[in-house]
């Protein structure tokens, strides 16, 4: 659920993102620049705040470790002191908190975040690798389906104005928007879960299949994919037919546009060439503001449908109390979506060379 | 202010929809005051009674009369959601308002700052800090740390506004006159900037009220204390749905989504009122 | 409650469940999974497997234990049942006879049993114990580092069927590390590990099985892990008892509550591990084939452990026996029992698990004694102890749920015999006693402070304790007390209550047998030698840090005395005198599993009317299930 609101509502906004005073024609160099401080700022803030976040726990690894070995079996105290030692030794939490925050951005540097701590020793990379590419498909899956047919849709609703089902479309999509991630993924749940129960409602790929490029394999994955996409999309979709339905019907009223109908060009290029591709602008710039939002969606949307994501890991890790494990996906993830953000960022300008001036 | 009100009224139905349906999430909210149970006490009624009869909507597992449940959870979720909305937007005055104002140097800075924020994936930053605090995480320490991470997008909307003011005429009378910045930003900005602001404010209390019941659901908040996200996760914990107890999981939700789509529209509304082009288009449909 | 009127969506779930059942047999396969007539599926209650291709059992933290790693593929040298067992309670698994120990409990010599294989081929010896309790002694990090290396001074093999230990101390208990009570020190195979380097960074991928079942395939994902009899079984201990009738045993992550509710109705479960009683209600109502520990209401089997209401006795609130006695005459357990269990709880007033046959042992011939005890609240003598309390709950459910038994046996089995009966009235005199005040409403400390107590539970992790402390702090509100529940999960609980960082905690400080009624399991380590100071951890299992010298010698005597004594049970009921008098924690009821079976696929299932062991999945006793399960001929 993101703070969004269409950004075509508030016109100057519209004509982001550049910053006042400066226009400087051409320099994608300097935009480039900026673009890349930005993003080298974000994941430096980010991985901090982690990692104050995380140090400042009570949580010791090391006890919560002996109560799992020590929760079933006969116990005696002075076995558990030992253990306490030989545990601390391994997991090497004793230094003090200079020498550890150094060492953390060493290891950081290469994508080492050490060893899980609920999963020992295998290292939380490992376990990050093995989820981030459910998540990565997942979203770039969803976005890509909820960007291209929301503003196509909301173009079409914002260009043909008295089309009834258009304008049925618009108000499903107010309706629907709205609502959080959660609750449209839990309904999503019922209805297929409960009530007609057609599609699976958990994992990535069907039980006893070995991954690999086989047509049984895709097929399995796509239906197991099929309810957390189908989720993702409806939450996101409302937002982008909203806003590209607003900026078509301000376009509309652009003189060019006028121009063009009254020198007889055709319907269908007016609303291609000149209506959608200026209209569009602004709604890339969205995407990569709204990329952080999206991001925690898909979070919650795995939680629910039980899909082996960084979301169900992060999840898992913090029941576990395993602070190695929730720093890495947490860093992992401020990476990807600054990354993301710079991705689109850095496209922009190439499709829309007015940004590209400051 | 009331004629912008009415006639937003008259001639604006989603305007009319959202505060109505506003209106009744409030009414509802504000009979929790008349609640005759304890909110937090279990087990005063027989439990796991559908909905009619003596019991309006049913009654929980938990032997909650589940009417009374909801509008305290209403109220609650309600104040988290104001909360939040009321300090971010504190924030977000100050950050869009001097960003726009001194424009420069001044602006980048507090841009980069901004967008960091903006880009930063909230989420799980809040599950972080809910693992580090754990049972130590109240609801004021949980509201003022959503509040600090979502300001950030409606500064810039803000902003946008204090850079369009910032060119007019009165501004160079005012700086001419010897205001300070902040006097110039405080009295003759604010009053531009504040539709922007309500629409926002609305955008933000659902957004923040979306994390509070995805954060309880997954029981990271204090669960004890009857919110719309507390009562979902109560409901999973008691398996309320493959029990038959269906009411214990509709009403919270259909209440939420009501709230949501009720502030909503209200926001875009209030956004469709202070941009000029759309206000006459709508006058030009509707006449 | 009628049960018409309940179920509006039950409709729903009831159709699908029969479409999806109707499908089951028709339904092919996945490739890879073996024949599902021929596979008995579990639920494993740990999840998802986040290391799944991790078996080395021996690293703490590491990969799954449930999965069937520790049920099914290791073994050791006894096992103690904590229900009735196949042949008796105490098996003799690897070791050929019980322990034989010297006169004055130092030296421990085991003789083990002859013609036992590893599964790739290699004669089980003497070599493999010595060489698992080295590795351990020499890793402390490792699981059973830390224990063996206090007790064992020297371990040695004089012959390949003969392991002599020297201890390091005076231990009449020592066999217990490798008995088996839901686990034990698994045998490490010598010829494997001694290859492998570093014995803590070993995954031991794919293992080597002492059991009857090797490793058949596994999800990398870790949401399921597939076992296959071993062709050689009659090569191991459990192929004493008869061929295991399961061909392929899978331990998977079925999801949270209600989605196993439906895989059970759907026949894609066998066995859950463990449901909330609604989830267990519902399935008592529309399967057909479910088969449960009690066969009517109660359904669930009583685990011997025993939640209790844990004070933290180094806080001065609660020095005061008095104050102790007051909040436990507070509470009214039939309410409790509703909260928690819905009613299917079996309540117990004393410190020992209501379960296995320690009902017969302490419960049953203490009635009569707790009837007559009676407590000075400083004005009058009363008699706190009402005998029925179990039988007025089976009354209660039983409009419900008609097939709750009336016969008083059964039900004091099922329910439990008595409890306290709550009285205001004596709570308000022993709190005046001890020097509290009540001013209007609410209750004073003696100081003048408002008496407030907060109760951690565990919120989701323990949905069912967590509605017992809910209930309790209510009690103590209804009364005038400023109580509150505070949730402390997974990771924090343990924290907060090894740290003391408690006022009191619904959790369990008594775990025993089940099946043998010596307490030392758990009383031992009750020992004030072991009491941590306070903001110390404290180590397992005396939580409520309670430091009594009579107790002290009650657990001395029984470190000079053999296991097998009866004066162990002699003993034990000095304990719990002792425990009623002084109130360290206030016992509530058994820890009651909603282990759901289905007879579907597979009969023979462990229970009340044949309890040859404990049918909840996950503990290395169940393993007898799997001699006994008989394929449903379709």
């Amino acid at each position: 659920m993101s703070a969004s609101v269409p950004t075509e509502q508030v016109p100057e906004l519209a004509a982001e993102p550049r910053p006042t005073g400066q226009r400087r024609a051409g320099s994608y160099g300097a935009y480039l620049r900026r673009r890349l401080l930005q993003f080298v700022v974000v994941v430096f803030i980010g991985i901090n705040i982690t990692y104050v976040i995380t140090h400042a726990t009570p949580i010791d690894p090391v006890e919560q470790t002996i109560s799992a070995a020590t929760s079933f079996g006969s116990t005696s105290p002075e076995a558990i002191a030992t253990m306490r030692e030989a545990l601390r030794a391994l997991y090497g939490t004793g230094d003090n908190p200079v020498e550890q925050y150094v060492r953390f951005w060493r290891r950081v540097a290469v994508g080492d975040f050490g060893p899980s701590l609920s999963a020992f020793p295998t290292p939380v990379s490992v376990l990050v690798g093995r989820a981030l590419p459910w998540t990565a498909g997942l979203l770039v899956v969803s976005t890509a389906i909820s960007w291209v047919l929301g503003n196509l849709l909301g173009g079409l609703a914002g260009y043909y104005r008295n089309s009834t089902t258009l304008k049925l479309t618009g108000i499903l999509a107010m309706a629907v928007h709205p609502i959080p991630y959660y609750i449209i993924a839990f309904v999503l749940l019922i209805v297929f879960g409960y009530l007609w129960p057609v599609l699976p409602i958990s994992d990535a790929y069907d039980q006893g299949m070995r991954p690999g490029l086989t047509l049984d394999f895709v097929l399995s994955m796509v239906r197991h994919g099929f309810l957390p996409v189908l989720s993702l999309v409806m939450a996101g979709i409302g937002g982008w037919f909203i806003g590209m339905r607003s900026l078509v019907s301000n376009v509309v009223t652009e003189d060019y546009t006028l121009y063009a109908e009254l020198a007889g060009v055709p319907r269908g290029k007016i609303l291609r060439s000149y209506v959608m591709r200026n209209a569009i602008a602004p709604q890339i710039t969205g995407l990569a503001m709204s990329l952080g939002a999206i991001f925690n969606g898909a979070i919650i949307t795995e939680q629910v449908f039980g899909y082996p994501g960084v979301g169900s890991l992060l999840v898992a890790a913090v029941h576990a109390g395993d602070y190695s494990l929730v720093i890495g996906v947490t860093t992992v993830s401020i990476v990807a979506v600054s990354a993301a953000v710079l991705i689109v960022d850095l496209l922009h300008p190439l499709l829309d060379p007015r940004v590209r001036a400051g | 202010m009331l004629r912008i009100i009415r006639d937003l009224w008259r001639t604006n139905w989603e305007f009319a929809a959202g505060t109505a349906l506003l209106l009744v999430v409030l009414v509802v909210a504000g009979l929790s005051f008349f609640s005759p149970y304890p909110p937090l006490d279990v087990y005063v009624v027989a439990p796991d009674m559908p909905p009619g009869g003596e019991f309006l909507l049913g009654t929980t597992s938990r032997g909650q009369d589940l009417f009374w449940q909801l509008t305290v959870a209403l109220r609650n979720t309600l104040l988290f959601g104001v909360i939040v909305a009321a300090i971010s937007r504190v924030i977000a005055l100050l950050v869009g308002l001097f960003a726009g104002y001194l424009g420069g140097a001044g602006d980048r800075l507090l841009m980069l700052f901004n967008d960091t924020f903006i880009v930063l994936p909230i989420f799980p930053i809040l599950v972080l800090f809910y693992f580090v605090m754990r049972d130590r995480m109240s609801w004021t320490l949980l509201a003022l740390v959503t509040a600090c991470l979502g300001w950030a997008y409606d500064a810039r909307l803000i902003r946008s506004v204090a850079m369009s003011v910032k060119t007019r005429e009165f501004t160079t009378h005012s700086v001419f006159s010897g205001m300070t910045a902040t006097q110039i930003v405080l009295r003759e900005h604010l009053p531009y900037v504040l539709p922007v602001l309500f629409s926002t404010t609305m955008n933000n209390i659902n957004w923040s009220i979306g994390l509070e019941v995805t954060l309880s659901v997954l029981g990271f908040t204090d669960v004890n204390t009857p919110t719309i996200g507390g009562m979902i996760y109560w409901a999973n914990q008691h398996t309320a749905l493959v029990s038959g107890i269906w009411w214990w999981i509709a009403f919270p939700v259909l209440a939420v989504v009501v709230l949501f789509i009720g502030l909503f529209l209200l926001a875009i509304s209030m956004n469709e009122y202070i941009d000029p082009r759309s206000r006459l288009a709508r006058l030009g449909n509707t006449g | 409650m009628d049960i018409r009127r309940r179920s509006l969506l039950a409709t729903p779930i009831a159709l699908a469940a029969a479409r999806a059942g109707a499908q089951t047999t028709s339904q092919p396969t996945p490739s890879g999974l073996p024949p599902r007539h021929e596979t008995l599926i579990l639920e494993n209650p740990e999840g998802t497997i986040r290391n799944a291709g991790w078996f080395n059992i021996w690293t703490i933290n590491a990969g799954g234990s449930y999965t069937g790693l520790q049920q099914l593929a290791m073994d050791t040298l006894w096992y103690l049942d904590p229900e009735h067992g196949l042949d008796g309670i105490w098996e003799n698994a690897l070791a050929a006879e019980p322990p034989i120990y010297n006169a004055d409990f130092t030296e421990m010599t085991v003789k083990l049993r002859p013609g036992i294989f590893w599964s790739d081929g290699v004669e089980f010896t003497a070599d493999d114990v010595v060489y698992t309790v080295q590795t351990q002694v020499k890793n402390t990090a490792m699981r059973w580092g830390g224990l063996l290396a206090l007790n064992v001074k020297e371990v040695s093999a004089p012959d390949p069927r003969t392991v002599v230990f020297k201890l390091s101390r005076v231990n009449s208990r020592f066999h217990a590390l490798f008995t088996v009570r839901f686990n034990a020190v698994w045998m490490m195979p010598k010829h494997v590990f001694e290859k492998a380097g570093d014995p803590i960074r070993f995954d031991f991928n794919k293992p080597v099985s002492l059991g009857a079942y090797v490793l058949h395939s596994y999800d990398p994902e870790g949401k399921r892990f597939t076992w296959q009899l071993r062709d050689d079984w009659q090569r191991t201990t459990l192929g004493r008892f008869g061929k295991p009738g399961p061909r392929y045993v899978s331990y998977i992550d079925p999801g949270p509550p209600d989605k196993r509710v439906i895989a059970q109705l759907n026949h894609d479960l066998d066995v859950i591990h463990d449901v909330a009683p609604e989830g267990m209600f519902t399935l008592a109502r529309q399967s057909k084939t479910l088969k449960t520990w009690f066969p009517k209401f109660p359904y669930a089997h009583p685990d011997p452990t025993l939640p209790a209401l844990i004070f933290n006795l180094q806080n001065p609130m609660f020095a005061d026996r008095r104050v102790r006695w007051a909040l436990a005459l507070l509470i009214d357990i039939k309410a409790v029992s509703m909260a928690s269990y819905r009613g299917a709880a079996t309540i117990s007033a004393i410190g020992i698990p209501p379960t296995g046959t320690h009902p017969e042992d302490y419960h049953k011939p203490m009635q009569e004694w707790l009837a007559a005890y009676e407590v000075d609240t400083g004005k009058r003598k009363i008699r706190p102890y009402d005998p029925t309390l179990g039988k007025q709950i089976a009354d209660m459910v039983r409009p419900a749920n008609p097939d709750v038994p009336t016969d008083p046996a059964l039900i004091a089995r099922a329910f439990g015999y008595g409890w306290w009966k709550p009285d205001a009235q004596a709570a308000t005199e022993l709190l005046e006693a001890a020097g509290f005040s009540k001013r209007g409403s609410a209750w004073y400390l003696p100081d003048g402070k408002p008496f407030t107590v907060r109760v951690v539970v565990e919120g989701e992790s323990r949905p069912v304790m967590t509605r017992a402390g809910t209930m309790i702090a209510q009690n103590w509100r209804q009364f005038g007390i400023d109580a509150r529940t505070e949730v402390a999960q997974g990771a924090a609980m343990l924290d907060r209550r090894n740290a003391g960082d408690f006022e009191t905690l619904i959790a369990w400080s008594v775990e025993t047998y089940g099946g043998h009624p010596d307490l030392a399991y758990f009383l031992d380590s009750w020992h004030s030698q072991y009491v941590a100071a306070p903001g110390k951890p404290q180590a397992p299992r005396n939580y409520q840090r309670w430091a009594n010298p009579e107790l002290d010698a009650i657990i001395e005597k029984i470190r000079r005395i053999s296991f097998d004594d009866p004066k162990v049970v002699e003993y034990g009921r000095d304990y719990v005198k002792l425990a009623v008098r002084e109130m360290p924690t206030i016992p509530l009821m058994a820890y009651n599993v909603f282990t759901a079976m289905d007879e579907t696929y597979w009969t023979g299932y462990p229970t009340i009317e044949d309890p040859y062991t404990d049918p909840v999945p996950n503990w290395g006793n169940s393993r007898y299930m799997m001699v006994r399960l008989k394929q449903r001929q379709a």
